[in-house]
């Protein structure tokens, strides 16, 4: 069942035939044959995913043991949980494309592959924890749902499982800031601050404006929706959401235009995203360093049981 | 690493849905493991975990969804009793008559 | 006497004990959460967050026992006190980030809490007994992971099996502190809230695992006094925990532990 690569050349009717399937919304399964773009294109989407899901565990993982209440401390060690098992989940359906689990681990420390623009920004305050978990893995989530009728199969069957475990998050992270905005004025301030370092990630989230014919990932419906309309569909949901706690969002030219049926905002500069995406955010080495030292100093247990 | 198809039964009696694999080296680790990535939420009553070596897939349409032949006669679908039924409760009524 | 009647004398012990029971969890399950994102295989990350919130979960249960018996709320127990005020084990409070370490405590620790635990079911306090009838079930996980990674590393090859007996040979005399006799115990056990002393579990325990060590042919610090037949430590067990006195490492981890918190105590989080 795991997926081989034809040393063949392929056959073009064939090729043409497998993409009429996947664009018609056929599934493929991980021991059919499939094209070896397609092939490729799938691996390198869900293992940005899964290094997404890894790396997001970090920004947040300090935060466990600064945890104000005992109840806010078992949601967040169960949050970041599901998010470690999420990488995993993601991991195996991108290792029987064929990449090893190693491998992929190494090309993330060696800052050969992607993870997600937002974890590469720091946290400052347990405010920022609220609003990561709620806002971040909102704009997440928003994503997530174009992914669970994907055409790769067990990447959409994966998806459907993540989605249902992170329904407890956003509550989680919501309850959070409705709390603080409820609370002291210093609680009501960190959640303002926290927000206005967040919103320029959080616009940048679902990516830059791709022309829809140039998205290979659209191309083989691997993805169902494409970028601005993620970013639109987040919006709409969200903004009223947060401007009815009293929050302001730092952009002055935020609004709906009514005429064209969609949010107005100041074009964040893309610049930014390319900058931090290729690995060059603020927290990004030392993040990387973490988890480096760690799997250096953890071989020998692997070696150990792997044989 | 062995692979080990994990499968969940939500509630007692319900059938085992597959929901996933996990990796391990060996079947007590993978038991362990498929706990927590199956069942840490309480969401099986029940979990099989299978190697996936074990595992045999039947995929050729030509095997699960012959053609050629009209087999509605398995199906519920393929029978229809409606005019046949009118008629013969017509005729029912029809020689009903008291002596 | 029934068995919910606390006189005043017990109502102190009892609280101590609540207190050094919920604190070792508390703590514990705080290091166990520190493999969060940076253990050998994801697997084994998710594994130990599961186990954490066990941990953390039933000091909460703890904590909230007190706070009927006390009227505080259990997150101030929880947040509250100064280092010197928590009367968890030492084994606990140190930062055990290399694996060999974390799972020859691990190990230490969840057998001889289950002696303590098992024998706590038949507390003559009912609410006690009842709540460590939940726990003792949820530790079958626990301990089987335990001796999971136990096998391992004292058979899969000669390397693992010296890091795991240099551990445990460091971490012996903490583990035996777990046992440290509480203030006014003499009391709990006369009242039946504690069926036996501290001193009396540890023999239990030394006498539990003796043979589980000896089938993987490690090192055991104890032997057994033929004319009283219990086990008895060859090693100097390190005490203070129960009495507040604990390593700086406590102190650390308090101070981070309680840095959101002590922004503001009187806050809603």
């Amino acid at each position: 069942m795991v997926a081989t690569v034809d040393t063949v050349v392929e056959d073009p009717a064939m090729i043409e035939e497998f993409v009429k399937h996947v664009q018609s919304g056929g599934k493929v399964e991980s021991g059919d044959w499939m094209p070896e773009d397609y092939r490729k294109q799938v691996l390198r989407f869900v293992e940005m995913h899964a290094n997404s899901e890894l790396m997001g565990v970090l920004p947040e993982r300090e935060w466990i043991n600064k945890a104000p209440t005992l109840k806010r401390k078992l949601a967040l060690t169960a949050k970041v949980q599901d998010e470690v098992g999420h990488a995993e989940l993601l991991y195996r359906v991108a290792e029987d494309l064929g990449k090893t689990r190693e491998a992929m681990l190494q090309d993330l420390l060696d800052g050969k592959t992607k993870f997600h623009n937002v974890f590469h920004y720091p946290t400052y305050s347990w405010a920022d924890v609220a609003i990561i978990a709620w806002l971040v893995d909102a704009a997440a989530i928003q994503s997530q749902k174009a992914l669970l009728d994907s055409s790769y199969a067990p990447y959409a069957r994966t998806m459907q499982k993540i989605c249902w475990e992170e329904s407890f998050h956003i509550k989680h992270g919501y309850d959070m800031v409705v709390t603080m905005m409820n609370g002291t004025r210093q609680q009501k301030d960190m959640i303002q601050e926290a927000l206005n370092r967040w919103w320029v990630p959080l616009v940048h989230f679902h990516g830059p404006p791709t022309m829809a014919e140039k998205d290979r990932d659209l191309y083989y419906r691997i993805k169902a929706k494409p970028n601005f309309v993620l970013r639109q569909e987040f919006f709409s949901k969200y903004i009223p959401k947060i401007l009815e706690l009293g929050l302001t969002i730092p952009d002055p030219e935020l609004h709906f235009d009514t005429e064209a049926n969609e949010w107005r905002y100041a074009d964040p500069d893309w610049n930014e995203l390319k900058m931090v995406v290729t690995g060059h955010g603020l927290k990004t080495e030392d993040r990387l360093n973490l988890r480096r030292l760690a799997y250096a100093d953890t071989q020998w247990v692997r070696d150990v049981v792997m044989g | 690493m062995p692979v080990f198809e994990v499968f969940q039964q939500a509630r007692e009696g319900k059938a085992f849905e597959h929901g996933g694999n996990v990796v391990a080296p060996d079947a007590e680790m993978a038991i362990l493991y498929a706990r927590e990535f199956y069942g840490r939420r309480q969401e099986a009553h029940r979990i099989w975990v299978v190697p996936r070596e074990c595992i045999v897939e039947i995929n050729d349409p030509d095997l699960l969804h012959p053609p050629a032949v009209d087999r509605s006669y398995r199906t519920v679908g393929g029978y229809s009793v409606r005019d046949t039924l009118r008629a013969t409760r017509g005729a029912v009524a029809g020689s009903a008559q008291p002596d | 006497m029934s068995d919910t009647t606390i006189t005043k004398t017990d109502t102190k012990a009892l609280h101590t004990l609540l207190t050094a029971l919920a604190d070792d969890e508390f703590i514990l399950g705080y290091r166990n959460s520190e493999w969060t994102g940076i253990a050998p295989m994801l697997e084994e990350d998710v594994a130990f967050s599961s186990m954490s919130q066990d941990e953390i979960g039933h000091a909460r249960l703890l904590y909230q026992m007190l706070s009927e018996l006390t009227g505080v709320p259990a997150d101030r127990i929880a947040y509250a006190r100064q280092p010197e005020e928590y009367l968890n084990c030492l084994l606990v409070e140190h930062r055990k980030l290399d694996w060999a370490h974390a799972i020859a405590r691990y190990f230490l620790y969840d057998t001889a809490d289950h002696v303590r635990v098992e024998a706590l079911t038949r507390s003559r306090y009912t609410p006690l007994a009842n709540a460590m009838q939940k726990i003792v079930r949820e530790e079958k996980y626990h301990l089987m992971h335990g001796d999971m990674w136990m096998k391992r590393l004292a058979n899969l090859s000669s390397d693992s099996r010296e890091r795991l007996v240099v551990a445990l040979d460091s971490l012996w005399p903490d583990a035996l502190g777990i046992f440290e006799p509480l203030p006014s115990e003499e009391e709990l056990v006369a009242s039946g809230v504690l069926e036996s002393s501290m001193s009396q579990l540890q023999a239990e325990w030394l006498e539990q695992v003796a043979p589980y060590f000896e089938s993987l042919d490690l090192p055991f610090p104890a032997t057994k006094d033929e004319s009283t037949g219990r086990y008895v430590p060859t090693v100097e067990p390190v005490y203070g925990g129960r009495q507040g006195k604990h390593s700086p490492e406590l102190a650390e981890l308090w101070d981070e532990m309680t840095s959101v918190y002590r922004l503001d105590p009187e806050a809603v989080w």
